[in-house]
């Protein structure tokens, strides 16, 4: 109960301190939602009859806004200016604050990328089965906390190197390639299919997009949840390790 | 019966290094070099409850890193450490409550966009603070650190004096039994540093907290902290009272008199100006030297005194303790 409390005031402290960037918001936006528009006018092209395309792709933008992770921004670059030092003092875990964080600039995206959205619906005469849109949502939050893990994961690198950036851009191209952005992981080829299937990118975007997009029925949750204990798991073992190694020197 | 509690307290660290050039610069692609800083060597010392101890040395001596791990920030390579009973890097949060560590340089953390009332409103829900506690003791501080006209402002719109006033109020919002305060007076101008000496003082004496203060300003240090921890290169170099340690680093003292004579030749001129003189003399001589002023010479005022903390301070700096 004290931690969503604290969860909460964070959430709306971070929301404050990022509305005065709507700017730089609005660069996210477009970060965020240019590779899909590419997935989706390339595989509208070789599909031209099939309206599930476009459909599973604005679902995929949506995804992808209410997901986004930049802990790599945000997280480990208090590990390299030493400002972790304030959260380490604070009596909660320091991941309370890097929730709060991801939360606000996730809020922020998906209202400054709704328009597009919209507009790329409309345009694209797009209609969804709202029902199927409701189902999605348990997926939707797993997928949202599966992405904050993976990127959050790959943050924590920073304790070691100081090129986290790309380290965290790798794992983007992972998330892209496999996790149904790049191409709807049905029409990839069968070995890679099977790969992308097992792996977690698909949770993090192509899952609750299909769902969404009506071309899959459900019954993933359990894959999920499997790698969201997984990654909680190894981020705990490399918080732990890496808080070790953090000498904040000269700050 | 200790508040901090250190043992042979170690820290080192690898940092890159490579020589300058091209050729330097690809082989570090393929072969990066560490060299390793000892920041701390073996460091050993206990602060009494309620005690307030100064902890200074030059820059780089690891001042900061100590209170880093002191305050839980940090693991060290080695060595014990208690604070209040635990051991700070476990980072319990029941032990977190009860420290408090306010840095000069960065007085204020957390976000930048909410006024100094909401911090303080943040700071009541991250510390449990009940509601009535938290007036009276808000009611104490903006009567202590004139926070009035400050609690509407957003903190990043604050300048330096007032950041430092609103990072004192935000720690002590929730009273922290051990307070370690890392140059608190830096950058601040003479009333400001000395209104936070002031209201330092009167903190402690009203809770009985127990205060560790590092601070180039030797002011601060003199009007604080009746104990000094020197520290030099990762070890400490001295530990006692103030006093014998400016009596340990200088042999001297200054007389200061005030004659229409020529008092020369009594003792070493430091410095003159209209009548006014300042004679360094021995310290076992200084009895002698005064009776034989006072008798040779038509004497208007006379006084002796330590030398000034900063040169005394400034020696050991240079020249380490002999």
């Amino acid at each position: 109960m004290r931690t969503a409390v604290l969860l909460g005031f964070r959430l709306r402290q971070e929301v404050l301190e990022w509305s005065g960037a709507w700017w730089f918001l609005l660069t996210l936006v477009v970060q965020a939602v240019v590779a899909p528009l590419i997935g989706l006018f390339v595989w509208s092209a070789v599909y031209p009859d099939d309206p599930a395309i476009a459909r599973y792709y604005v679902a995929v933008i949506l995804v992808t806004l209410m997901t986004e992770s930049f802990e790599q921004h945000t997280f480990s670059e208090r590990i390299y200016n030493g400002t972790l030092s304030h959260e380490l003092l604070r009596p909660q875990p320091v991941v309370v604050g890097v929730i709060g964080m991801n939360l606000a600039i996730r809020a922020w995206l998906t209202l400054l990328g709704a328009p597009i959205v919209l507009l790329t619906g409309i345009a694209l005469q797009v209609g969804f089965d709202w029902w199927a849109v409701v189902r999605s949502t348990p997926y939707l939050v797993l997928a949202a906390v599966l992405v904050f893990l993976w990127t959050f994961l790959l943050s924590l690198t920073a304790f070691w190197t100081d090129r986290v950036h790309a380290v965290v851009g790798f794992g983007s191209q992972l998330v892209f390639l496999f996790g149904g952005t790049a191409a709807p992981i049905g029409l990839l080829p069968d070995g890679l299919r099977r790969v992308a299937e097992v792996l977690p990118f698909y949770g993090m975007s192509g899952l609750p997009a299909e769902i969404a997009a009506g071309t899959r029925g459900g019954g993933l949750l359990v894959y999920q949840l499997m790698w969201i204990v997984g990654l909680v798991g190894v981020v705990m073992v490399l918080w732990r390790v890496g808080i070790r190694r953090y000498t904040a020197v000269g700050s | 019966m200790t508040a901090v509690e250190v043992e042979n307290l170690s820290m080192s660290y690898k940092a890159p290094v490579r020589k300058g050039g091209l050729r330097a610069a690809f082989g570090s692609l393929v072969r990066r070099e560490y060299k390793t800083v000892q920041a701390l060597d073996e460091v050993s010392f206990t602060i009494a409850p309620g005690e307030v101890a100064g902890f200074i040395g030059p820059n780089g001596a690891g001042k900061t890193t100590t209170m880093k791990i002191l305050s839980g920030i940090l693991h060290p390579t080695s060595g014990a450490v208690q604070v209040l009973g635990t051991v700070p890097w476990q980072r319990r949060s029941a032990f977190l409550k009860r420290i408090a560590f306010v840095r000069g340089s960065q007085p204020v953390g957390g976000s930048q966009e909410l006024t100094v009332m909401d911090s303080l409103e943040y700071q009541r829900l991250l510390y449990d603070v009940p509601r009535t506690t938290f007036r009276r003791t808000l009611a104490d501080l903006e009567a202590l650190l004139e926070l009035e006209p400050l609690l509407e402002r957003q903190l990043r719109a604050l300048s330096l004096g007032e950041r430092m006033r609103v990072g004192l109020a935000m720690a002590l919002i929730y009273h922290p039994e051990v307070l370690f305060l890392d140059e608190p007076t830096i950058g601040l101008d003479v009333t400001a540093a000395s209104q936070i000496r002031e209201f330092v003082q009167e903190y402690v004496e009203q809770t009985g907290a127990t205060v560790l203060l590092t601070s180039h300003y030797m002011a601060d240090v003199a009007s604080l902290c009746p104990r000094l921890i020197l520290i030099d290169k990762g070890k400490v170099q001295y530990d006692g009272p103030l006093a014998e340690l400016s009596a340990r680093l200088s042999p001297y003292k200054l007389i200061r008199i005030s004659t229409q004579g020529d008092p020369s030749s009594f003792g070493e001129v430091v410095d003159k100006a209209d009548g006014r003189w300042v004679l360094r003399v021995p310290r076992d001589e200084v009895a002698g030297t005064t009776g034989r002023l006072l008798q040779a010479l038509e004497v208007v005022d006379l006084a002796v005194e330590e030398p000034p903390l900063e040169k005394v301070i400034d020696q050991a700096y240079r020249e380490g303790l002999r």
